[in-house]
C-alpha cells in the first residue's frame, strides 16, 4: 500500500538546514495498523506530513497504491488527498459552524458528490461511530471524544486507502482514549490500512507493529501482539 | 458555485463578524451613495439646461444674413445679404420633406399706445407656423392664421407684460391698440416660459408689416424646426445642406462664415451633451476614488477574515479542496458583501432622490435622478470593486500551506 525509499527532509532554519528525515525506508501492507512512535522532534510528524502529502520530500521515492507521488501541484495533490487519504488530527479540526453531518459530509462534497447523497453517506458513517442522533448538533455541543468520533467518521466517509491519524488520542482523557482507539482498530477489523503516530506506549500497543522514529532514522520496527481497546471500554 | 454549501459558509463568516462587515460595507455602500448622487446631480444639472431651452421648439432653425467676408462670384468682400420672401418659397420648396414648421421673421421697432398708455417694444412679424416655432403660448384670443396672412390683417397678439403695461386691468381682446400711430386689433395675448423679456414682445402677421414698410419683401431670419424624428447627425447634416444651398443662392463663398448663419439648437444641445458628458465622467471618478477606499475596506476585511479561518482552510485542503475552490469561495464571499452593501447605498440614494428631487426645480439644476444606465453602471463597478477587493485574499488563501495551517502550535 505504502512504501517509501530512502526518503530526505530537512528544514531551514535561518543560515542553518535541519535535517529531520536521514534516509527512512518503509512498507505498509494493506490492512496494517502501524504505530509510529519517537519523541518530539525524532521526526514523526515529518514523515506523517510527507505521506499525507501535506509537505514534499527532499529526495527519495514514494509510492502509494501503486502511484508514485512526486512533484505534485496543488491541485493534483488535493485530488490525491481526497481520494487515498482520510486525516484524523489530534485538536480534531473540525469546523464549528457545520454540524456533525456536514463536517463528515465535507470530503464527499470536495468529490462532487451530489448533497443528498453525500447527506445519507455521511449520515451511514455517524451512525457507525454511534453518533447517529448528534447528526445535527454543532461541534461545540460534543464531548471531545464525540468530536474526535465525528473527525474519524469524517476520515472515513470519502472511502479513502489509508487513514492517517496525528495523535488522535493526545487531547483526550484515557477512557476516551480506549474508546477512540476501539473504533479505530474496529474500522481495522474492516480491513483499511490505519497508520497512527503517537508518543503513548498503551496507544501503540493497541496497533498490530510499532515503528520507532530516532534523530530522522528508523531504530526499530516490530511486529506486536495487539492490545485490544475494547477491554477497557 | 452557487450551491447551498457556498452560501452557508458566506453566512456564517458575515454572521459571526457583523459590526465589522458592517463598517467595511458601509465604506462601499457609502461611495456607491456618492457616486450615485454624483451622477444624479449631473442629470439634474443636464435638465436644468435642457428646460432653459424648452421654450422654443428644440428642433430649431435659425438663417440670418450678415455681411460678407470674402470675395465671390464676382462680387467684393463686404456685401450685406438680404433675406426676401422668395427665399423662404425656395427653402419651403427644396426642403419640403425636412421641414416641420416654416416662419419668417420681420422685425420692427414701435411705439404702442394705448389710450393715455404708451411703451416702446419690439414687433415680429411672422408666418402663423411661428407660434409651434417659438412654442408661444396663448393665455386668451388666439394666434393669427393664414387668413391673416392673406388679408394682410392689422391684428396683433401681446405679451402679457405688454398687456399690463397698456391696458391695466382692461381686458385688451378686440381693443384697438396704435403702433407707430397705425391702429392694429389686439386678438391674443400670449406668454412665454423662458423669460419676462419674451413677454414684452409683439407678433403680427408678416405680411401686413411688409406692406406697412413700404410694400417690401425683405425679411430678416428665416426660422424653421426640422422633422422630429431626425437624430442629432441627421439634423447637423440637414443644417449642413441648408447652409450650403443658402450660400450659393446667395452667391456667398461656402467658406465665409460671416455671409449668412445657420444656427442649429441642435449642434447646442450637442454642446451641452458634451459639457455633461464631462462632468459625469467627473462625478464617475471622484465616485470612483471613494469606491477604491470602500473596496481597500473589504480586502483588508477579507485578509482579516482568511487570516482567522487559516486553520480551516488547512483542514478542507487536507480534506482535498483545490486552490480554485478556496479562490472561489472567498471572492464569491467578498463579491457579495460588495454588492450587498453597494446596493444598499444605492437604494438609499435612490430613496432620497425620489423624495427630494422633484423639489429642485431650479433654472441651473431641476429634478436630479438616476435611470437605468447608472444602475448598471454601478452594479457593474460593484462586481469588479468586489473581484478586485477579494482578488489578493483569495490568492492568499489559496496558497495557504495545510501543514502550516494544521500545526497546532
Amino acid at each position: 500500500m505504502i512504501e517509501i525509499k530512502d526518503l530526505h527532509k530537512s528544514y531551514k532554519m535561518g543560515s542553518n538546514s535541519l535535517h529531520v528525515l536521514k534516509g527512512i525506508n518503509f512498507k505498509v501492507e494493506d490492512g496494517e495498523l502501524v504505530a509510529i512512535m519517537g519523541s518530539s522532534g525524532s521526526g514523526k510528524s515529518t514523515l506523517l506530513n510527507i505521506l499525507g502529502m501535506l509537505d514534499g520530500a527532499d529526495s527519495g521515492e514514494y509510492t502509494l497504491d501503486g502511484v508514485p507521488i512526486k512533484n505534485l501541484s496543488e491541485t493534483k495533490a488535493a485530488q490525491y488527498r481526497n481520494k487515498f487519504l482520510g486525516f484524523i488530527f489530534q485538536s480534531f479540526n473540525l469546523i464549528n459552524y457545520k454540524s456533525a453531518l456536514e463536517n463528515v459530509a465535507l470530503p464527499l462534497y470536495y468529490q462532487k458528490v451530489p448533497r443528498k447523497e453525500r447527506q445519507e453517506k455521511a449520515m451511514q458513517y455517524l451512525e457507525k461511530v454511534g453518533l447517529k442522533p448528534w447528526a445535527h448538533h454543532l461541534p461545540s455541543e460534543l464531548s471531545g471524544g464525540q468530536k474526535q468520533r465525528v473527525a474519524i467518521a469524517r476520515a472515513m466517509a470519502a472511502e479513502p486507502k489509508v487513514l492517517l491519524a496525528d495523535e488522535p488520542t493526545g487531547a483526550l482523557d484515557s477512557k476516551t482514549s480506549y474508546e477512540v482507539m476501539d473504533l479505530i482498530q474496529q474500522i481495522n477489523d474492516e480491513g483499511n490500512t490505519i497508520l497512527v503516530v503517537t508518543h503513548e506506549e498503551d496507544i501503540a500497543h493497541m496497533c498490530k507493529r510499532i515503528v520507532h522514529l530516532k534523530d530522522g532514522v528508523i531504530v526499530e520496527d516490530k511486529k506486536i501482539e495487539q492490545v485490544r481497546a475494547g477491554q477497557y471500554v | 458555485m452557487f450551491d447551498r454549501d457556498v452560501w452557508q459558509e458566506i453566512f456564517n463568516t458575515i454572521k459571526t463578524n457583523k459590526l465589522r462587515t458592517f463598517l467595511t460595507g458601509f465604506s462601499v455602500g457609502w461611495a456607491i451613495f456618492i457616486l450615485v448622487m454624483l451622477l444624479a446631480s449631473v442629470n439634474g444639472m443636464q435638465n436644468g439646461f435642457l428646460g432653459q431651452f424648452n421654450d422654443d421648439a428644440t428642433n430649431t432653425i435659425f438663417i440670418r444674413p450678415g455681411t460678407t467676408s470674402k470675395a465671390y462670384g464676382g462680387f467684393e468682400a463686404g456685401r450685406r445679404i438680404q433675406l426676401k420672401n422668395e427665399d423662404l418659397e425656395y427653402v419651403k420648396k427644396s426642403f419640403a420633406d425636412d421641414i416641420e414648421y416654416l416662419s419668417s421673421r420681420y422685425y420692427a421697432n414701435v411705439t404702442a399706445r394705448y389710450k393715455s398708455e404708451t411703451g416702446s417694444y419690439n414687433v415680429q412679424a411672422t408666418h402663423p407656423d411661428h407660434q409651434a416655432i417659438e412654442k408661444t403660448l396663448i393665455m386668451s384670443g388666439r394666434y393669427f392664421n393664414e387668413a391673416d396672412l392673406i388679408n394682410k390683417a392689422k391684428v396683433v397678439v401681446i405679451g402679457r407684460k405688454v398687456a399690463e403695461d397698456l391696458f391695466k386691468k382692461e381686458d385688451p381682446l378686440g381693443k384697438f391698440v396704435e403702433l407707430n400711430n397705425l391702429s392694429f386689433r389686439v386678438i391674443g395675448v400670449f406668454t412665454d416660459d423662458g423669460d419676462d423679456n419674451a413677454e414684452r414682445g409683439i407678433y403680427a402677421p408678416v405680411t401686413t408689416y411688409q406692406r406697412i414698410y413700404g410694400n417690401t419683401n425683405n425679411i430678416n431670419v428665416i426660422a424653421l424646426t426640422y422633422n422630429p424624428t431626425y437624430d442629432l447627425a441627421k439634423a447637423l447634416e440637414f443644417s449642413g445642406k441648408l447652409e450650403d444651398v443658402m450660400k450659393r443662392r446667395h452667391k456667398i463663398d461656402p467658406e465665409d462664415q460671416a455671409g449668412l448663419y445657420v444656427w442649429n439648437y441642435a449642434e447646442a444641445f450637442d454642446n451641452i451633451s458634451s459639457f455633461t458628458a464631462v462632468l459625469r465622467g467627473i462625478g464617475i471618478g471622484v465616485g470612483f476614488l471613494i469606491l477604491v477606499a470602500g473596496i481597500v475596506g473589504i480586502g483588508n476585511i477579507m485578509v482579516f477574515t482568511i487570516k482567522e479561518r487559516t486553520k480551516e482552510i488547512g483542514v478542507r485542503k487536507a480534506l482535498g479542496a483545490r486552490p480554485r475552490q478556496i479562490i472561489n469561495l472567498v471572492l464569491l464571499e467578498s463579491i457579495f458583501i460588495t454588492a450587498l452593501s453597494g446596493f444598499i447605498g444605492l437604494l438609499f440614494a435612490w430613496m432620497i432622490l425620489v423624495a427630494v428631487g422633484p423639489m429642485f426645480q431650479t433654472p441651473a439644476f431641476s429634478n436630479p435622478s438616476v435611470n437605468a444606465s447608472t444602475v448598471i453602471t454601478a452594479t457593474i463597478i460593484l462586481i469588479v470593486a468586489g473581484v478586485l477587493a477579494g482578488l489578493i485574499p483569495a490568492m492568499k488563501a489559496a496558497n495557504v500551506k495545510p501543514i502550516v495551517a494544521l500545526s497546532d502550535k
